[in-house]
């Protein structure tokens, strides 16, 4: 192998232990020592050292990021459950050494000791329940770059959220705004390429109000992040011409130094399109924007915890216009079946884009050959560059120059860069000499499964002693509620996002009377008339996301927040037999086992409640290592599990909305209401730092969920909103004041689990599982017999003096409130 | 080398300057009473006065909302051989409008890319002028009060600039 001047040769070889770790850490590779034991090793066996290409490869494609080494290895978990007090003692003898006295708070509690060992922990929770449910229109799961599900007979549905945590914390704007780029090329990679119907977007940030003393040195005050971000997801998003639909914005100091930004991306492809094959002759051609610095290291630094000296390079600017012109070229080309596969360039860039499509067969690449923003890039910066808005293509060798044409009319660059082989190498060229060349075998399935301990400690929770209030305390909170950060209007943000461009919006995420009086929906419709003609058929978009819960229990978050996005879904019209959902873990440090074992526990949560609800996974993304450090400690993330819900509906007609429509309508809640308030947002405003948290139940709210699509498509139902954060109170609220109507509510008409819930505790527990129905009078017999065997019951009726009226009898309290005053009390405090 | 900067017309609304000036009263700053924000093109190349010209007027700014000036810069030799990507002196600088009190241009840093400048330099050669040369977009806000130099560096590090990818000048000095 010869080498020129602008290739490393890197002295492995001899390296001591200590050394190769040095040589991991200094060039951020963020490969362990094993992986660079085993990476020593190979070249040992070829009697040379590598080239710097060569390792950036094989550190780029073992990345977390690529790999997702910690979800896919093995893992030795353990988990402590809590005795009840007394149990102990009806154990049988010979589970009594599974029980282990833990030091929790102050007191000494007895917990049972469960084990197990996952090979793969993914494969045996969230892909498992996927198999096991086998639905017939989940058409591609968790293989290509989104998971795709059928649409109609001939068309699919494809979905996709990615995260960009780490460039977003260095750089909000550009940041946020290749985070959304990246994964519209995820759309535009899947099958042979979908067309991009409509953008997600949820964020995490600190308090937006914190003082500057309490941000890190170094990094940027969460309001600057927060407006940063959105400013990004609004460029992109708008100028590709995509609507954004649907999202959310948790606050929590906890992110602080670790924003979180989620970005999801649906769309349609033929079902023929769906399937990708690369063959040995096929040409490389390389699409769309130069390559330049940009995210030098981006896959391999988004596995490195954040410090004030976190790397330039890793920051990507993107150029919307650019990726908009590949789109169209792109969809023409598909369609006239001038290429065989296609993926993006996204973190690792030429080298994963590349090394994927040609894992089975090989590729031979001339790296001299791509084209260049500037001179002076060493091969290794062009091979592993996250320049952004490039994908590959694999073409046929005749198909070649009508491809170019294409994107040559819309004013794309697009290069032959190499060809796919037959010898399963990946061999890398520049300036006429081999600078990579590597067994595809070694570099795709060589890298060492780590075992990892983890370990859990499931929380004893408990009732929090009983809440009381008079009716002045009652308005005060409710008050303290609707202004709170996670509940608050997001109107500020999504009135920057055009969410109706492509016209196909028909629930859209602000709803209501007109412009100024509107309430949160639970869920976006897209309606794709303009793709499919004469279809009546819709795809829901939804999300369910709550870390608050996750301080106490882990398990019912992954829990809540899944069934949250359900019922988000199914408020809006989806039918639950035609839900699939998607993951994405951001976790702190997960070297940590305490930290790795909070993550099995939501992983095997994910198992349980995929199977309880029949709802199949389809794809998903984890980001960890969301950890940062100062001269104090070091700082993880509170873990964040958000669930992403894409559903399909027979017909878009058949579609309601949160807010009120006319007076005089009666209201029923469905579901029951528990003494649920730990972790609730009532819990944070009063520092209550006890409570259970809200459990779900799945029997009872799946029946429920088919009942209201019953009911929806019998055209019973006038609006219908989901209890989430805030509980009752809050929904009810938000369904008055968006409608400009006025609401009696009789409190001691809720169904509750006990008779022991204050009128507080009813207005403002949090319990999974429930909805608020608006019926007309003509239609209650109709939906009172949809609903029959469920629980529910009639609690008011809407009113036209625009007063909210909460009232009971067994409490002797009345609380009322105008309706346009909370609204503005909802709209102020995110109105930046 | 041509520097193009184009300014809103005092009767129109300037979005960018007003957006900055809340932010700058969100952090507890009250002395500063109006911010004015100018985006600023440094044209590098072969051109001449004519094409700038028609550069500002047909490309970078709107007749009806915004009007521009553009200036002339001698390139010394010492300047050329600079490592700034961009460079200001006197003799190109324009004058700020009566009134403002400071200064802040920020541009990107060498290799970051830069969108705007790469859609200019497309439009410049849809335009028909096809000559090699290159574009540099800086940002300009005029700050309209009083204000301590302290303040003015906390207004720029903590709402202007990134300086990781940024570079800015504050009245005149590079930062």
């Amino acid at each position: 192998m010869e080498y020129t001047a602008n290739c490393k040769i890197i002295e492995i070889l001899e390296l001591s232990d200590e050394k190769l770790i040095e040589l991991s850490n200094k060039s951020v590779l963020s490969l362990s020592f094993e992986e660079m034991k085993k990476i020593q090793g190979y070249f040992r066996k070829l009697k040379r050292n590598p080239t710097d290409v060569e390792i950036e490869t094989i550190a780029q494609t073992w990345s977390e990021h690529c790999k997702h080494k910690t979800l896919t290895g093995v893992v030795d978990y353990t988990e402590l459950i809590p005795l009840k007090k007394g149990s102990f003692d009806k154990l049988p003898v010979s589970s009594r050494n599974k029980i282990e006295f833990l030091k929790d708070d102050k007191d000494y509690v007895q917990y049972e000791k469960k084990e197990r060992t996952y090979n793969n922990l993914l494969e045996e929770t969230i892909f498992k329940a996927t198999k096991e449910l086998n639905k017939k229109w989940c058409l591609s799961v968790f293989k290509d770059n989104a998971g795709v599900i059928e649409f109609d007979s001939e068309n699919a549905v494809a979905f996709k959220v990615e995260t960009h945590n780490h460039p977003s914390a260095l750089e909000p704007y550009g940041g946020a705004a290749t985070g959304v780029g990246g994964v519209i090329r995820d759309i535009l990679g899947v099958g042979l390429g979908a067309k991009p119907l409509a953008n997600t977007d949820v964020f995490c940030f600190g308090d937006p109000n914190i003082s500057d003393s309490k941000v890190p040195y170094g990094i940027h005050h969460p309001k600057r992040i927060a407006k940063g971000v959105v400013a990004g997801v609004r460029d992109y998003g708008n100028r590709m011409g995509i609507p954004i639909v649907n999202g959310a914005v948790y606050f929590d100091d906890g992110y602080v130094a670790n924003p979180l930004v989620y970005c999801g991306t649906m769309g349609i492809l033929p079902k023929n399109k769906i399937e990708k094959k690369v063959i040995f002759g096929d040409l490389i051609l390389l699409v769309g924007g130069r390559t330049g610095r940009d995210g030098i290291h981006g896959a391999t630094f988004s596995s490195v915890k954040l410090d004030k000296k976190s790397d330039v390079n890793a920051v990507q600017i993107g150029n919307p216009i650019v990726e908009k012109k590949v789109l169209d070229a792109m969809l023409e080309a598909r369609d006239l079946n001038l290429f065989r596969a296609v993926t993006d360039c996204g973190a690792g860039g030429l080298s994963s884009a590349i090394g994927e499509l040609g894992e089975k067969i090989g590729a031979r690449i001339c790296l001299d050959k791509v084209p260049l923003k500037y001179f002076g890039l060493s091969p290794w910066e062009i091979w592993i560059s996250e320049a952004q808005e490039r994908m590959i293509f694999a073409v046929p060798l005749g198909k070649k120059d009508k491809i170019i044409e294409i994107f040559k009319r819309e004013n794309v660059e697009a290069t032959v860069v190499g060809e796919f082989t037959n010898d399963n190498r990946l061999v890398v060229l520049y300036d006429n000499n081999i600078v990579a060349n590597l067994d595809m075998e070694f570099l795709h399935n060589g890298v060492p499964k780590p075992v990892r301990s983890a370990i859990h400690k499931i929380k004893e929770e408990k009732i929090q002693e009983s809440i009381k209030m008079n009716y002045l305390e009652i308005s005060q909170t409710l008050k303290v509620l609707l202004a709170d950060l996670n509940v608050c209007s997001r109107e500020w943000i999504i009135r920057q996002y055009d969410h109706e461009v492509q016209g196909q919006t028909i629930v859209k995420p602000l709803q209501g009377n007109c412009i100024e009086i509107s309430g949160p929906s639970d869920a976006a419709v897209i309606f794709p008339y303009t793709i499919i003609k004469d279809t009546k058929k819709g795809i829901v978009l939804s999300n369910g996301f709550n870390p608050e819960y996750g301080k106490i229990n882990v398990y019912k978050m992954a829990c809540s927040s899944i069934e949250e996005a359900l019922r988000n879904a199914v408020s809006v019209g989806g039918n639950i037999e035609k839900i699939s959902l998607l993951d994405n873990f951001c976790w702190g440090n997960t070297n940590s086992p305490e930290v790795l074992g909070s993550l099995v526990c939501v992983a095997n949560a994910c198992y349980d409640m995929s199977k309880a609800f029949d709802v199949p996974f389809i794809s998903g993304k984890d980001s960890l290592h969301n950890e940062y450090s100062t001269s104090d400690g070091k700082y993880s993330i509170p873990p964040a599990l958000l669930i992403s819900a894409m559903g399909v509906i027979d017909d878009v007609a058949n579609t309601v909305t949160m807010s009120f429509k006319n007076t005089g309508n009666k209201i029923f809640l469905l579901g029951v209401t528990r003494n649920e308030l730990g972790a609730s947002v009532l819990a944070k405003i009063k520092n209550i730092r006890i409570g259970i948290v809200p459990a779900v139940y799945p029997n009872e709210s799946k029946e429920i969920m088919k009942k209201i699509y019953l009911a929806i498509n019998e055209n019973v139902v006038e609006s219908c909103h989901d209890c989430s954060e805030g509980g009752l109170a809050v929904a009810i609220s938000e369904m008055a004041f968006s409608a400009k109507k006025g609401v009696q509510i009789y409190v001691d008409s809720v169904k509750t689990e006990t008779n022991m819930l204050t009128m507080s505790e009813t207005l403002f527990s949090e319990s999974n599982g429930r909805f608020i129905v608006e019926v007309t009078h003509e239609n209650e017999t109709k939906f009172r017999e949809v609903l029959k065997g469920s629980i529910f019951s009639e609690i008011g009726c809407v009113t036209d003096d625009e007063n909210i009226i909460f009232e009971s009898e067994k409490n002797k309290l009345k609380l009322q409130e105008n309706s346009q005053d909370l609204l503005k009390i909802w709209q102020s405090t995110i109105n930046w | 080398m041509f520097k193009i900067e184009v300014f809103t017309k005092e009767k129109f609304k300037n979005s960018k300057g007003e957006l900055v000036l809340s932010d700058i009263l969100s952090i507890g700053v009250r002395t500063i009473l109006k911010v004015r924000y100018s985006p600023l093109y440094v044209i590098d190349g072969n051109v001449n006065y004519s094409e700038v010209r028609t550069l500002a007027s047909e490309l970078l700014s709107d007749k009806i909302t915004e009007t521009y000036v553009c200036k002339k810069c001698i390139v010394e030799d010492t300047v050329k051989n600079s490592k700034r990507d961009v460079v200001f002196f006197d003799d190109g600088e324009i004058p700020p409008p009566v009134g403002v009190c400071s200064t802040i241009k920020i541009w990107y840093k060498k290799n970051v890319t830069d969108p705007v400048s790469e859609s200019i330099l497309k439009a410049i050669k849809d335009l028909g002028i096809v000559k090699e040369f290159k574009v540099k977009r800086v940002g300009k806000y005029y700050l309209y009060g009083k204000i301590s130099r302290i303040t003015l560096h906390n207004i720029t590090a903590k709402l202007l600039v990134n300086t990781l990818i940024q570079e800015y000048m504050v009245n005149g000095i590079y930062s």
